[in-house]
């Protein structure tokens, strides 16, 4: 775990804007907007998991 | 002390990361953003854990009773947590929503330190001649 985790964010989040543009350009719409949700499901699974250890790691150090 | 090239490093390409997607897609840029600050505070929470087990040394020391210091500490945390979940409220343009976090962590520190505000009262009761 480190910087990587940013730069796939931001990798995901280009190839996401990229695909749906493209997909946008060709006429399908929809699959465009499953696509964009995709994206954003698999980023916010990421941030989750991350949120999740450091509210342990919290809980850990404050002893809650 | 190399951490800290380390704290500077993960600060600088988040905010290069934020400012190219940011055109193309707000919302991840947002992400992004609260990816590097949670980067940052783990790397720095291991030395906060060496401070406080200093700190709780120091109090056995002293004799205070370690209950107290627990309470301090949580007391902390609890702060240390709202202040960080307002910043993520505040930066994502839900402001309002922030200064209501900042609030219950407000009430609640009062809540969880009103014990110490009534020892201190008893103790005082004691001393006091009869």
């Amino acid at each position: 775990m480190g910087i990587d985790i940013i730069f796939k964010i931001a990798g995901i989040g280009l190839v996401t804007a990229i695909v749906g543009q493209i997909l946008k350009q060709t006429g399908k719409d929809e699959i465009a907007t499953f696509a964009t949700i995709a994206g954003i499901i698999i980023v916010v699974f990421m941030v989750l998991n991350l949120i999740s250890d450091l509210f342990e790691t919290l809980q850990g150090l404050f002893q809650f | 002390m190399d951490v800290i090239f380390k704290i500077l490093a993960i600060a600088f390409l988040t905010v290069i990361a934020t400012v190219i997607v940011k055109p193309v897609r707000s919302d991840f840029a947002l992400v992004i953003a609260l990816t590097g600050g949670i980067l940052v505070l783990m790397l720095v929470l291991g030395y906060v854990g060496q401070v406080f087990s200093v700190i709780s040394d120091i109090v056995s020391l002293s004799g205070v009773s370690s209950s107290l210091y627990t309470l301090l500490l949580k007391i902390v945390g609890v702060g240390y947590l709202v202040e960080f979940t307002a910043g993520i409220c505040s930066d994502t343009g839900n402001s309002s929503l922030g200064d209501k976090v900042l609030l219950g962590g407000k009430v609640i520190i009062l809540v969880m330190a009103l014990p110490i505000v009534t020892n201190i009262l008893q103790i005082i009761m004691e001393l006091l001649p009869t």
